[in-house]
């Protein structure tokens, strides 16, 4: 910032050679100012001499007023106010009767005094109009710096907007070319895998009375092993989805989110003791599928992890912020080491043994992209064998219209 | 292989030609398949010409088609027989292991009667294969000028 003033400063132009020259002596010390002022007066006074030596009377007044105003311009108020004492000294001296003293006749008294006045009203008005000027100097310099500031400052925002367009197109082909890569990849692994499936099975079909034990123990794992991978692309397949679909925007009834996601976890839950405490929820303005797939995974897994608790316990809430609502799950289940929160909300991340639970480890993923494209948050609370809350939050209904515009 | 097919069943991959022949066979649905490799068989089929130059100029009772080909792809086999008027009116099943929207959306504005995700598991898709060929083969009445069924 300094160094750009500095730079601007030394590239105000020098355009008044002879403006800069008076500046230059009024700066300068004052011996040379004052030197100046008699020497100017000096030859004001020559010069009306010589005259009045040619025949020609009555220049003295004007010459001294030049010289005085002369004198102000350039040397400053001192040395003017010093001509005009000099000035006074030798009209009274040379041209006053009676000539050669300095004593003033009464009729000359009034012509003095006004002489003397006129030019201390000059040399003040001439050093007022300097002061004005080089205030005006002053503030002119300001403003070219501050132009000059401003259009580098235009410079930097324009090519920061520059980068920020090219960053956005970079990042759109690229992640275009993720999606595509994801499509072709899951569609393309699904085919073999397909065929691993359908072989073993036929295989098994085929060669199930000759093979032992152990090889129908390895057959199983094919078998299994395939299954999994064919879960994991399609989870794959339906979080990449997530990212490309567009969302459609409504109020939503968490309520009746709760309700429906309820109901779909029936099949897992009978034969089970469940308590769910339920507490009223708020409307928000979402993806209606989406929200359902979120209410759904976090319900679903609050099942799966209570199996261990002969009475599960689940409740459902919601608390009320200023701009934002934030709703969690709670449940009595295993939970998890707060120490790997971390990794809870990642693609794949399990914290269990697949012996434990089942699983791929994409539904938290799933719930984290989903909030993250409605402009809210997620996060977990948790201890080993203590339970885990899961928090996501949304922003509240009136206002999220144009708070979840600028995420989409 | 018969030459006067019920159902013409268009996929690239031979393994996936086998496993479908196989489960089509546990119906005794095997004998009334044609398979056609790639979009430019199926059509070469369907128009009677080419290898198939010598066949009756009947239509299948269904078709069963992949959507990744190689030549001439799914969609474009679709395309090109609805906009023909004596081929417009076959039964055509999108078989694939597309589970895009897209891909289902252009299917669907395409004319296609059913869309069917191959599924993973061999028990699913044995399933799956044996239900399609039973429901269009042998339920379905096809529309006239299709291959009629064995007496």
């Amino acid at each position: 910032m300094t160094i750009h003033l500095a730079e601007a400063t030394t590239a105000v132009p020098e355009r008044h050679s002879l403006a800069r020259w008076n500046l230059d002596l009024q700066n300068g010390r004052s011996p040379t100012r004052y030197g100046f002022s008699i020497v100017c007066v000096a030859v004001a006074l020559g010069v009306a001499l010589a005259s009045q030596y040619c025949g020609v009377h009555d220049v003295e007044l004007p010459l001294f007023e030049l010289a005085i105003v002369v004198i102000t311009w350039y040397a400053g108020v001192g040395p003017s106010m010093l001509a005009v004492v000099l000035s006074a000294i030798c009209y009274s001296y040379f041209f006053s009767e009676p000539l050669y003293s300095f004593e003033i006749s009464n009729e000359d008294l009034p012509s003095f005094f006004l002489f003397t006045a006129s030019a201390a009203i000059t040399a003040w008005f001439v050093a007022v109009r300097r002061r004005i000027e080089s205030d005006l100097r002053i503030a002119r310099d300001h403003l070219q710096v501050e132009v000059a500031e401003r259009e580098r400052r235009e410079d930097e925002i324009r090519k920061l907007n520059q980068e920020l367009t090219k960053r956005a197109r970079d990042l759109e082909t690229s992640n275009n070319e993720l999606e595509s890569f994801a499509y072709s990849v899951s569609h393309d692994l699904r085919a073999p895998l397909r065929h691993v499936v359908g072989y073993s099975e036929l295989l098994q079909r085929q060669a199930s009375s000759s093979l032992d034990e152990k090889s129908r123990r390895f057959m199983q794992t094919i078998l299994e092993s395939s299954k999994r991978m064919g879960n994991l692309i399609d989870d794959l397949l339906a979080f990449s989805r997530i990212g490309r679909a567009e969302t459609k925007k409504a109020l939503v009834s968490l309520d009746q989110l709760v309700k429906e996601g309820v109901a779909e976890t029936g099949q897992d839950t009978t034969g089970r003791d469940i308590v769910w405490k339920i507490h009223p929820l708020p409307v928000c303005y979402g993806d209606r599928s989406m929200l359902k797939l979120v209410m759904g995974n976090l319900l679903a897994n609050a099942v799966k992890f209570t199996r261990v608790r002969a009475q599960a316990e689940i409740e459902i809430g919601c608390v009320d912020g200023e701009d934002e609502i934030e709703v969690f799950v709670r449940d009595n289940g295993a939970g998890f080491d707060m120490q790997y929160v971390d990794k809870l909300f990642g693609v794949f991340q399990r914290l269990h043994l697949p012996e434990e639970f089942e699983g791929t480890g994409i539904g938290l993923a799933t719930v984290r992209r989903i909030i993250h494209r409605h402009g809210g948050e997620v996060r977990a609370q948790g201890g080993v064998d203590q339970g885990a809350t899961l928090y996501f939050s949304l922003p509240k209904a009136q206002d999220a219209a144009e708070r979840t515009a600028n995420t989409l | 292989m018969s030459e006067l097919a019920r159902i013409l069943l268009v996929e690239d991959d031979p393994r996936d030609v086998e496993l479908s022949m196989t489960a089509l066979r546990e119906y005794n649905l095997a004998n009334e398949v044609v398979v056609a490799r790639d979009g430019e068989k199926a059509l070469d089929y369907l128009y009677c010409r080419g290898e198939f130059s010598a066949r009756p100029n009947d239509n299948p009772a269904v078709m069963l088609l992949d959507l990744k080909l190689p030549k001439v792809n799914g969609l474009e086999v679709l395309q090109q027989i609805r906009s023909d008027e004596r081929l417009k009116l076959i039964p055509v099943v999108v078989l694939t292991s597309s589970h895009e929207e897209k891909d289902m959306i252009r299917s669907y504005s395409l004319g296609v009667n059913a869309y069917v995700v191959k599924p993973v598991d061999f028990h699913e898709f044995v399933n799956a294969i044996k239900e399609l060929g039973v429901f269009w083969a042998v339920i379905n009445e096809p529309p006239p000028g299709s291959v009629k069924k064995a007496p």
